[in-house]
């Protein structure tokens, strides 16, 4: 059980700075998530948090003591690896057991037993504990890596990207599988990922790192909703979001939209709080933010909607995309499977514009958008 | 160009005990196959590792012999013909390009080989570089490019011999997430410009899903179904094709059917889940029939406050931003169905069950078999 604080730690490697001075304060029980692009810095937190890697500057503190100074072996951590690390030969039972037959955490049998069967029957593996990790599918040693971290009981788990050698459909299965587990972990938990379903499906609160730095801290919801800038938009969301380039312009109590690509004026559903917002900081040239549940298309003309033509549509599993070009823009959109869609056939879209957001178009990043009191009020509620 | 047929095809590796440790001596690789696939179609060759859609795929480009059985490429018999001389050209996962050759001298080399003058050779690659957009990158060396890169010039490589039939294994199994979602829409739009018939290995169904006009889903070297992405989607024939194809997979269940005045009832071990049986199942059920229930994720949905349908216990919430997704124990399997509904559960809450009930399947407790409406 513990609170985790890193305080403006930095850390390089020669020349390349890793981290740049990331602050995060991490709640006792949390399931923290820091989710970020390849190389963005994630796995070097979770290495200076468990102590095999050195901070040059900042602090780390479990529950307030400053542990920089005590090695990895005493910090008390379990950590779970991409790639399993198990024991080859080894059977699964003992490389569960493993943790607990160390010199500075050792167990008597009798409990290390216990604790095995405890662990296994909650993560169904009970079937596995006599085989050795060759004879086990990558879904089930990803298992045994996680089950052998869980037989302890540390002050944090640490967690790096325990399902990314798993191919998709297993992935999917054994997150939802750790999502029901994680309610029995009652342990501080930082886990690694660059999937963004794991990040929303898991994370009570995910950071976004980003080239060293964190981008951006909240739950799942208040950065799918208001993010902070494009890049966050973007990898938030699968397919990704729709950024649309245009001028806005005020007259009396509207504002209306004009599309670079085409030069369709759109005129905004009016919303006090918004043109006031988007008065106040002066927005001129944004981006809108739309995600492709929020666009509608027809094969038909229709009014208020634009020609486009399809640029592809593709099966994404229980759903499809369109993908609409438009003057150079390509526009997604959710669409059912099976429809005939022809590519490049005209198709006609429409935006709902009472779920757009805003960015500016010069830093990329948010100014609003809209119902942002209501996501705010929520967001908050969330974080308790 | 020219359309495929495949002719009762076998393959049996022999004397090959090492390689194929998993196969049992007398084990065809490939058992009798038969595919055609028209001109200009996409066909995508779907199934697990060791299916046997390489090997179906190598013995069509003449890389692999042939047991028995015939392969023909229009009208051509070329189970004999050598593979310089089969028309075909070749994408494999690994790119294997030559590392001294530029880029353009990479997609030129074919025709060089072949004797091909310079200005007609100069005139193709600079005709299908824009198609496979990588005319910025001629001048480069193959060490310079990315993943997605090398894929782009492997196939422009082998499309500029224009090939009667375009063979490819794999081709985006290197590439991550997001380059790989791009490159398979630049390839759904290339097949569809140059009109090739195309034959695409994958063990990625969303591959095929989203690229073939028909998909041969092969299993143990056996073709199990052969259709277009709709047709295996929505109208399965077995319970491998079910489950294979689709993500999440679809739920299937085994269930005891029970009658009730004149309804009958899906019901479940250990679950009090009941779900009304469709009318064009009746024939073929009767008070106490087991079998296998299928149905997708995205068929189950969560009814009103007063909805009929069974009060369940929330398992599993996962909220993924676009779709959420809630999982609810049957007994010890997890059921999972996708909503878009705003909504937020948590593990605990009770929510009402509602199965599409024209959307479920049954299948042969035994075979796997698709048990249909007579």
């Amino acid at each position: 059980m513990a609170r985790i604080q890193l305080e403006n730690v930095t850390k390089k490697f020669g020349k390349v700075t890793a981290l740049d001075g990331i602050s995060l304060d991490i709640k006792d029980k949390e399931f923290f998530v820091l989710f970020g692009p390849a190389g963005a810095g994630k796995t070097t937190i979770l290495n200076c948090i468990a102590g095999i890697q050195l901070p040059e500057e900042g602090v780390v503190k479990f529950d307030g003591e400053i542990v920089n100074l005590v090695d990895a072996a005493h910090r008390d951590t379990a950590m779970v690896f991409e790639n399993y690390a198990l024991y080859p030969q080894m059977t699964v039972y003992d490389n569960m057991a493993s943790p607990l037959r160390s010199k500075l955490y050792k167990k008597d049998e009798d409990y290390i037993k216990n604790k095995i069967h405890e662990v296994a029957a909650m993560m169904k593996m009970e079937n596995l504990l006599e085989r050795l990790p060759s004879q086990l599918s990558n879904g089930q040693k990803q298992r045994v890596a996680m089950g052998r971290a869980l037989v302890r009981s540390p002050r944090v788990y640490l967690m790096d990207e325990p399902l990314a050698h798993l191919d998709a459909k297993l992935r999917n299965a054994m997150r939802t599988e750790l999502k029901e587990i994680q309610a029995n972990f009652g342990t501080t938990s930082i886990y690694v990922t660059h999937d963004f379903m794991e990040a929303m499906s898991l994370g009570d609160r995910i950071a976004i790192i980003n080239e060293g730095k964190v981008v951006q801290l909240g739950t799942g919801d208040a950065i799918y909703y208001m993010p902070c800038n494009e890049f966050v938009a973007q990898l938030m969301g699968d397919p990704e979001i729709n950024l649309i380039s245009g001028t806005l312009a005020k007259s009396g109590d509207s504002c209306t939209f004009t599309m670079d690509a085409g030069g369709k004026v759109y005129d905004l559903p009016k919303e006090k709080d918004l043109f006031a917002k988007l008065d106040e900081l002066g927005a001129s040239k944004v981006d809108l933010g739309m995600r492709p549940q929020n666009l509608t298309y027809s094969f038909e003309p229709k009014e208020g909607y634009i020609k486009c033509t399809v640029y592809s549509y593709e099966s994404i599993g229980n759903k499809s995309v369109i993908v609409a070009e438009l003057s150079g823009l390509q526009l997604r959109m959710i669409a059912p499977n099976g429809l005939k869609v022809k590519i490049d056939q005209d198709v006609y879209v429409d935006m709902q514009l009472d779920h757009a957001m805003f960015f500016d178009a010069e830093t990329k990043n948010y100014l609003t958008r809209y119902n942002e009191a209501a996501i705010k009020a929520f967001a908050e509620k969330q974080e308790g | 160009m020219a359309g495929l047929r495949i002719e009762h095809l076998y393959k049996r590796y022999e004397n090959d005990g090492k390689k194929k440790k998993n196969a049992a001596k007398n084990d065809y690789a490939v058992k009798d196959l038969n595919l055609v696939a028209e001109q200009g179609e996409f066909i995508a060759l779907l199934g697990p590792s060791g299916c046997g859609k390489t090997t179906t795929l190598r013995m069509t480009a003449g890389l692999e012999d042939i047991t028995k059985g015939e392969i023909y490429i229009g009208d051509t018999l070329v189970n004999n013909l050598h593979p310089k001389d089969r028309h075909i050209g070749l994408a494999f996962e690994d790119y294997a390009m030559y590392p001294p050759l530029t880029v353009y001298d990479n997609i030129a080399f074919n025709l060089k080989a072949k004797g091909v003058d310079k200005a007609e050779i100069d005139k193709r690659v600079r005709e299908i570089a824009p198609l496979m957009q990588c005319d910025d990158l001629l001048d480069k060396m193959p060490v310079k490019l990315s993943g997605g890169q090398k894929q782009r010039v492997n196939i422009a490589r082998a499309i500029i011999r224009r090939p009667e039939l375009l063979l490819m294994d794999e081709p985006l199994s290197h590439l991550d997430g997001k380059a790989r979602q791009a490159m398979r829409t630049e390839i759904k739009r290339l097949i569809n410009e140059i009109k090739c018939t195309t034959i695409y290995v994958t063990h990625d169904q969303l591959e095929a899903m989203s690229l073939a006009d028909k998909i041969a889903i092969i299993n143990f070297g056996v073709l199990q179904q052969y259709g277009t992405p709709a047709e295996v989607y929505d109208d399965p024939v077995n319970e491998f094709v079910a489950s294979f194809i689709g993500e999440p997979p679809m739920n299937i269940l085994e269930t005891t059917i029970m009658g009730e005045g004149d309804h009958f009832f899906f019901t479940f071990a250990d679950s009090n889940l009941k779900i009304e049986v469709p009318k064009r199942y009746y024939n073929v059920v009767s008070n106490g029939f087991k079998c296998k229930m299928g149905v997708r994720p995205m068929d189950v949905l969560i009814g009103a406050a007063d909805s009929k349908g069974t009060p369940e216990e929330v398992a599993t919430f996962e909220n993924l931003g676009d779709e959420r997704r809630i999982g609810i124990h049957v007994g010890s399997f997890l059921l999972m169905l996708i909503t878009d509904d705003e909504k937020r559960y948590k593990a605990g809450d009770i929510i009402k069950l509602e199965v599409r009930g024209e959307k479920t399947h049954l299948f042969d407790l035994e075979t796997g078999n698709r048990i249909r409406e007579k």
